[in-house]
């Protein structure tokens, strides 16, 4: 590493005098520019995102020490207030309770569904994926045929029958959201142990007499799992999204647990006279998941310390 | 070539046929009685046992499930419990304004998305670039029932310029086809913007641009020419998935195609209904994506199908 790094000026100071170009502007220099703006264009990438997903996630795990009243308190005297009124900074929905902190439990219930369905379909996904590029054969053949079907299912359908069928409880939808983004994960992880299973070190790791297993878990998985996580990451903001979807169309965590979806969906009536019982929630969720989404971008195109120095 | 298309056919209907498989026992483990709600829920047992038997509902799973096959090969699934009607006349009635909306939909994406997204792979690592590109994390952040919702009370409540649900006229179009197509833009430009990056980066770009190739050429005759196929299968797949009912965006506009049809029919638990809806719509989709397989060799004369298959 540091061999590397004192080896790149040097380099660039002898390259002058042997090669005396027409023009100042050479293509190393042109290069080197673009990699400079791309660095710099995802670090403002990874703050950005850092920012605007720490604004909507630092609240909702305070909800319950933040001085806010009871998220089902209703108070029919204060019926749709608008926001700043009466402290409420969100105003108040058609039963008189307090926007922000619905916005702030829905969160929390929304988040623990995300993160619980992104871990499952990780989970799922990594092993299911490695198995099928490390062994081939019979795993590979049917793990990639469950793909293929399930890539032709009307998915959004499915979710919606299966959360019919099984009851809308957290668990199901959970399990729900992550049967649909496993396949992701999936294939990225098969395609990367496809490439790592040709390598040396598993050539060498066999002729030690390890077994395949633990070739696979102990040497091939730890090089893969740093990109299968960043993926991860951006199906998270497809989480959040997937169950608001759901519980928009009345499929999702029922009553009392307020989630995003059905904040927006029970708003939606009163539209025309109370803009915020919509407006705001929404504008949480886009946040949040815009934040996760430039966190994910940022951290992809970040250029790895390893491959430049090499 | 007859053999290619034959085969594929075969695992079409395959596929098919699995999904409505895979529907029926899914509806009928599923709790909740279509009875109860197709009776009421002042019905008497005797009114139930009498619903049941109509629907033939009472007779083993099994035995309804050879109905069902029976049904499938005669195209005829039965008649809607809520409507009253055969259930495949029912979803078939609603198809055109799903496809409708869904063939506007990616037109729009088209149209808007392959200009995008080579104007992004063009200028990279610019500030122009980074904040199209935010602008598409954005686009792919916001969800479609609040972008529809906002949409329409922008453009429908406030600014009475579009109506605000149904399809009487053609204005009503505007609207979901917009909330729909705000996703699949930035889907699909940032899609685009890869592929022609990695095609303006090869080895044969340099030796025809060496050759004195303009740069429109260059753009939209070489670097475009590779990137048709997954450019077109990327469309041609988010259109087949669109035919399965645009479901969330057709419940905000209350537009009277499928995907609102299907939320009702599970609602209602109308066992006809949900399988006459999977049927055409799964068959629609595997037909557009046969079609897109057809059509390779024209985007790219290096494809044969045939062969393709067997590699």
């Amino acid at each position: 590493m540091s061999l590397s790094d004192t080896a790149t000026p040097a380099a660039s100071a002898a390259q002058p005098p042997r090669t005396p170009s027409p023009s100042a502007v050479t293509k190393d220099l042109v290069a080197k520019a673009g990699a400079t703006r791309r660095r710099n264009a995802a670090k403002w990438k990874l703050r950005i995102g850092a920012v605007c997903t720490l604004i909507v996630i630092i609240p909702i795990l305070l909800a319950q020490v933040l001085p806010l009243p009871d998220a089902n308190h209703q108070d029919l005297s204060a019926r749709r207030l608008a926001p700043l009124v009466d402290g409420h900074l969100f105003g108040t929905d058609q039963l008189g309770r307090d926007l922000l902190s619905r916005v702030l439990h829905g969160g929390q219930v929304s988040l623990t569904i995300g993160i619980l369905a992104v871990v499952v379909s990780g989970a799922i996904g990594i092993i299911l994926g490695a198995a099928a590029g490390y062994f081939g054969g019979w795993v590979d053949t049917v793990v990639s045929r469950v793909l293929e079907a399930q890539m032709s299912l009307p998915l959004l359908m499915m979710l919606l029958l299966v959360v019919a069928l099984f009851g809308p409880s957290i668990p199901v939808i959970t399990f729900v959201i992550a049967i649909a983004q496993w396949p992701e994960v999936a294939r990225l992880t098969r395609s990367m142990v496809l490439v790592e299973r040709e390598k040396p070190y598993v050539s060498a790791a066999r002729i030690l007499g390890l077994h395949r297993i633990q070739i696979l878990i102990q040497h091939i998985i730890p090089n893969v799992i740093k990109q299968a996580t960043l993926v991860v990451l951006l199906l998270l903001a497809q989480a959040v999204l997937l169950e608001s979807a759901l519980s928009f169309l009345g499929a999702g965590p029922q009553r009392p647990f307020a989630t995003w979806g059905r904040i927006i969906s029970d708003g939606q009536d009163y539209i025309t006279t109370s803009w915020w019982m919509v407006t705001l929630p929404g504008l949480v969720i886009v946040l949040m998941v815009v934040g996760v989404n430039l966190l994910g971008d940022g951290l992809r195109d970040r250029p790895r310390r390893k491959k430049k120095g090499a | 070539m007859t053999k290619y298309i034959l085969k594929r056919l075969g695992q079409g209907l395959l596929t098919v046929f699995l999904t409505v498989s895979t529907v029926f026992i899914l509806i009928r483990l599923a709790p909740g009685d279509p009875a109860v709600s197709y009776a009421g829920p002042l019905a008497t047992t005797e009114q139930l046992a009498k619903v049941r038997e109509q629907f033939g509902l009472d007779r083993p799973v099994l035995e309804q499930y050879w109905i069902f096959l029976q049904q499938l090969f005669t195209g005829n699934l039965g008649t809607s419990y809520s409507f009253q009607a055969p259930a495949m006349q029912v979803v078939a009635e609603r198809m055109p304004y799903t496809l409708t909306l869904a063939t506007a939909s990616i037109l729009l994406t088209a149209v808007v998305a392959i200009p995008l997204g080579v104007w992004m792979a063009r200028r990279p690592d610019t500030n122009r670039e980074l904040g199209v590109n935010v602008l598409t994390i954005a686009g792919q952040s916001m969800p479609d029932f609040w972008t529809g919702i906002m949409l329409l009370t922008g453009f429908a409540v406030l600014i009475p310029l579009f109506p605000a649900s149904g399809f009487a006229t053609w204005g009503g179009l505007v609207l979901p086809t917009v909330t729909i197509a705000t996703l699949q833009i930035a889907l699909i430009s940032r899609m685009v913007r890869r592929e022609m990056t990695s095609n303006f980066a090869a080895p044969y770009l340099t030796v025809a641009r060496s050759r004195g190739v303009g740069s429109p050429a260059l753009t939209w005759r070489y670097a475009m020419g590779n990137s048709a196929i997954p450019v077109f299968t990327a469309l041609g797949t988010r259109f087949a998935a669109m035919l399965n009912g645009v479901v969330v965006v057709e419940v905000v506009f209350a537009w009277p195609g499928v995907g609102s049809l299907i939320v009702r029919a599970l609602e209602t638990r109308d066992y006809p209904l949900i399988q006459a809806t999977v049927l055409l719509t799964a068959l629609l989709a595997v037909a557009v994506q046969l079609v897109i397989d057809l059509a390779y060799p024209l985007l790219d004369p290096r494809v044969r199908l045939g062969k393709a298959a067997a590699a």
